[in-house]
């Protein structure tokens, strides 16, 4: 513990940090464009300049380790003069564009604009041209214009990724973020960037022009696309701006999904697979209960369940690995002693997709394959074992395999076999509901529900009671 | 010649460059004086007595930079920073064109005193006749074991490694040198850590330039006390100094710090060409602030004297300005430079010198407005003290110096539309 005053407080800093993270921690605000905690320092924004006692030049906050009895200042008029010349630099060919920028609303620069620049600009030059608005990759805009040249995706793919195929070209005032020599910017973790970006000049192709910031609001969510469970905000439109005519459907739509830090699980990130976990809860839903592929009541579908199951010798289940734990619980209670129980992955890799890697993606591509094995074992479905009746719980099963048995479906998504099962019943998906996933560490990681679910899909942890 | 020469004690021929040559005046004997009968720390202690300054512009002793360097460390690296891209500077392209053995020797003294196995020399890129010239002196150096494994039959090995720079001035600055010579795009980094801690691949660096290191055998050979009675008592020895620009005799002259000024360029240069007043002088290299024509008569070449006369002397390039320059369109010159060269890492030094440089550019092509010498005045603070390195200090103080001492030009220049000195310069 080192003890030093900022702003005439005094304050406990950890060993080894940085005056900018001792403050950041007591609620000390100093401006900051390219730090990251979990970037190396940069130390070229020169906006977290700081006054340090008996040191003539201001120093940046952002490295300058903590010593004892050390004295700094951030709100002097000295350290206020800086910051407006800092930010005057910056915005000198920085676009005025908020208007048309995604990014306006949670953008450090308009931020810091407000609160420390001047509302007039001294300059008269006309702004500096670059490449605007132009494709990094497909998933990716960038525009060189609104750039400030933190770097902080350049040190992402450096140092958090690995795929180094950013860099930044030329150099003064013609320095600009570019692809390197490989051409491509096809890493996994490539939307990180967006969210670092501390300006616009990074964008989301997906979310391009779909909203405006503030009218959304985050959900705490997981995702389920690998057994890593990343910690996810789920953007929907916030409550008090839904639309009530036209365009309702826009309220039930996540618009995008950005990493939630939680250290324990994923840090800041998530991957690529993550950003597009909104596309993914957005394929074409089961909604209709059935029975024998004709349209039931849930009442009726729920019957005819019941009728199976007690009329089966030899019943199994086959456990989603989409379930969440408490799911898997009421499973349990209800069902478990009744039935043969076997794992089943919902879904594998797809072609192409990155397996697995040493940062986050896991090569089991369902989020709760540990939660099932914890409970029920690892025991998949073979057709060998001669039952006559399958609850199937979860999407993507081959109907082929099922060889002749009845079948009693819980699904989310609704391709082609789903509607041919003698029984199906919708269920929620991730986003309908609160629950937690174990993740192949076995840490639990909860989400919550981002929107109610449509009139006729059930809670599998509500159904299973029915069923008994 | 009375006062004793440190670089100028031989006349340059055809092959004076060469090792038999330089063997000849004596060459490589502070080398063998040292490996022979000296331990590192004796070296090291003959430095510090010399009172020796770096001669790259900062002007940080030479004895008290080695002190901080542990040299116990398992690696210990050197660099000669031979990227000499000042402009008015050109003291090390001489050094390299005409005694390459006396760096070499100097560099493997240092390298003996700091315990370093490996020495790196960063050259200029845009160095050819030098950069060849040091190749065929290190070649000669290493096939006659003065370089290399076991020096002169000892234990002591240092193997020198050349490297080219790729064009950037902002390579010159000691960080951004290591960066560069590490592979990476030269960005000067962020202090601390300095160098002497954590330098080249993270290991203890020294890094010193081409006219400091080469001064070295000429210290071991005289000894530090001979060298720390020339010149005054704070700005030890004899230094080159490049003068350049308005004057009948440019050219590199060695003297004795604390040589007047005033003399330098009157008597050994030759006085102004076509007998003009003298309007302005630049007295260290484009960075430093400019100095009106009477502002000095006192001065003389130290640095303690240059600052009280509000200048620096930097690297030693007089840059002389007779009367009838337009300083507004020398400014602009000058203002390009640091904007084209500006390695665009940090923010105030990126966007500031290309706004400074564009204003000027206005204001050249008639297009002042007023209020544009007060937008470059706050440009000026803007940057000053705020930047990673010292491009950004270098880039503003000409502004501001210029501004401050010839604002009435850039008025006239604003209000006018052309300069005050149009057509008047005959030189």
């Amino acid at each position: 513990m080192i003890e030093l005053k900022i702003d005439n407080k005094m304050v406990a800093a950890n060993e080894g940090e940085t005056v900018l993270q001792a403050a950041l921690r007591h609620g000390i605000e100093i401006p900051h464009f390219c730090y990251h905690p979990c970037l190396s320092i940069a130390g070229n924004c020169r906006i977290c300049l700081v006054k340090v006692g008996g040191r003539p030049k201001l120093m940046p906050s952002c490295n300058l380790a903590v010593a004892p009895n050390m004295e700094i200042e951030t709100d002097t008029e000295e350290v206020a003069e800086a910051r407006r010349a800092v930010m005057r630099f910056i915005t000198l060919n920085h676009p005025g564009e908020c208007g048309i920028c995604d990014k306006a609303g949670e953008c450090r620069l308009q931020d810091y604009h407000v609160r420390y620049g001047e509302p007039e600009p001294i300059s008269i030059e006309p702004k500096s041209r670059k490449p605007k608005f132009y494709d990094l990759s497909p998933r990716i805009l960038l525009d060189n214009e609104r750039c400030i040249l933190c770097g902080c995706c350049v040190r992402f793919t450096q140092e958090v990724s690995g795929s180094h195929q950013l860099g930044i070209v030329e150099r003064g005032s013609h320095a600009r973020v570019e692809r390197l020599e490989t051409g491509a910017f096809d890493d996994p973790y490539s939307d990180n960037v967006i969210g670092l970006c501390p300006v616009g000049a990074l964008l989301s192709r997906d979310f391009l022009y779909r909203s405006r910031v503030w009218y959304l609001e985050p959900v705490r969510s997981v995702c389920t696309g690998c057994s890593r469970c990343c910690s996810v905000n789920v953007w929907r439109r916030n409550r008090h701006w839904h639309l009530r005519a036209l365009g309702e459907e826009l309220n039930r739509t996540a618009y995008r999904v950005t990493p939630f830090e939680n250290p324990e699980i994923n840090g800041p990130w998530i991957c690529n697979k993550g950003y597009d976990l909104h596309r993914f809860m957005a394929r074409q839903r089961v909604l209709q209960p059935m029975i024998a592929g004709r349209g039931a009541s849930v009442e009726e579908a729920l019957a005819e369940a019941r009728r199976l199951l007690s009329e089966s010798i030899n019943p199994a289940a086959l456990v989603s690995a989409h379930a969440s734990n408490e799911e898997l619980a009421a499973f349990q209670a209800a069902l478990g002693p009744r039935l043969a129980v076997y794992s089943r992955e919902d879904y594998r890799p797809a072609p192409g997709e990155a397996v697995e890697d040493g940062l986050l993606i896991r090569g089991v591509k369902n989020p709760n394959s540990y939660g099932v094995q914890a409970l029920f074992g690892h025991r998949p479905y073979g057709v060998i074992n001669g039952h006559d009746l399958l609850l199937v719980w979860g999407d993507n099963a081959e109907d082929t395999s099922f060889d002749g048995a009845r079948v009693i479906r819980l699904a989310s998504f609704g391709t082609q076999q789903e509607f041919t099962a003698d029984v199906l019943i919708p269920v929620s998906t991730t986003f309908e509901r609160s629950g937690s996933f174990s993740n192949f560490e076995g840490k639990v990681n909860r989400f919550d529900k981002v929107f109610d679910k449509p009139e006729l899909v059930q809670h599998a942890g509500e159904l299973f009671g029915r069923l008994a | 010649m009375t006062e004793p020469r440190v670089f100028f004690n031989f006349e340059v021929t055809a092959d004076s460059h060469t090792l038999a040559a330089c063997r000849e005046r004596s060459g490589y004997r502070a080398l063998e004086k040292a490996l022979l009968s000296m331990a590192p720390a004796d070296v090291e202690k003959e430095v510090t007595a010399s009172g020796l300054r770096g001669r790259g512009g900062a002007g940080f002793p030479t004895g008290a930079k080695w002190f901080f360097v542990d040299k116990k460390s398992r690696v210990v690296y050197l660099c000669c920073n031979a990227d000499e891209g000042e402009p008015g500077t050109f003291k090390d392209r001489w050094i390299f064109e005409n005694s390459s053995h006396q760096l070499i020797e100097g560099v493997l003294l240092a390298a003996y005193a700091l315990n370093v196995r490996h020495a790196f020399i960063y050259i200029r890129g845009e160095f050819d006749l030098p950069y060849r010239r040091l190749r065929e002196a290190l070649t000669e150096a290493y096939a006659a074991g003065l370089a290399g494994e076991r020096i002169l039959g000892t234990e002591f090995c240092c193997d020198i490694i050349v490297h080219r720079g790729g064009g950037a001035y902002v390579c010159g600055e000691e960080s951004s040198l290591l960066t560069s010579l590490e592979g990476f795009k030269g960005y000067p980094r962020n202090k601390p850590p300095f160098p002497a801690v954590k330098g080249l691949y993270q290991a203890p660096t020294v890094i010193n330039n081409v006219e400091t290191l080469a001064t070295i055998p000429w210290i071991i050979s005289h000894g530090g006390g001979a060298y720390a009675g020339i010149g005054n008592q704070n700005n030890c020895g004899t230094r080159l100094f490049g003068i350049s620009g308005h004057v009948n005799r440019p050219g590199l002259y060695e003297r004795p710090t604390g040589y007047p000024l005033k003399r330098i360029i009157f008597e050994d240069a030759g006085g102004i060409r076509g007998g003009k007043a003298l309007k302005a002088v630049i007295p260290g290299g484009s960075s430093t602030p400019v100095l009106k024509g009477f502002e000095i008569e006192q001065v003389s070449l130290d640095a303690e004297s240059v600052i009280q006369a509000g200048s620096m002397l930097g690297s030693g390039g007089i840059i002389v300005i007779a009367e009838g320059t337009c300083m507004v369109r020398l400014l602009q010159v000058l203002t390009r430079f640091y904007a084209h060269e500006s390695c665009g890492q940090c923010t105030p030094c990126r966007e500031g010198s290309a706004w400074m440089d564009r204003v000027l550019g206005r204001i050249v092509a008639g297009q002042g407005v007023k209020g544009d010498l007060e937008s470059l005045e706050s440009v000026t603070r803007g940057i000053m003290g705020n930047t990673v390195c010292a491009l950004g200090d270098a880039a503003s103080m000409p502004v501001a110096s210029f501004l401050d001492k010839f604002r009435d030009e850039f008025a006239y220049y604003i209000e006018h539309g052309r300069s005050m000195n149009d057509g008047r310069l005959e030189v």
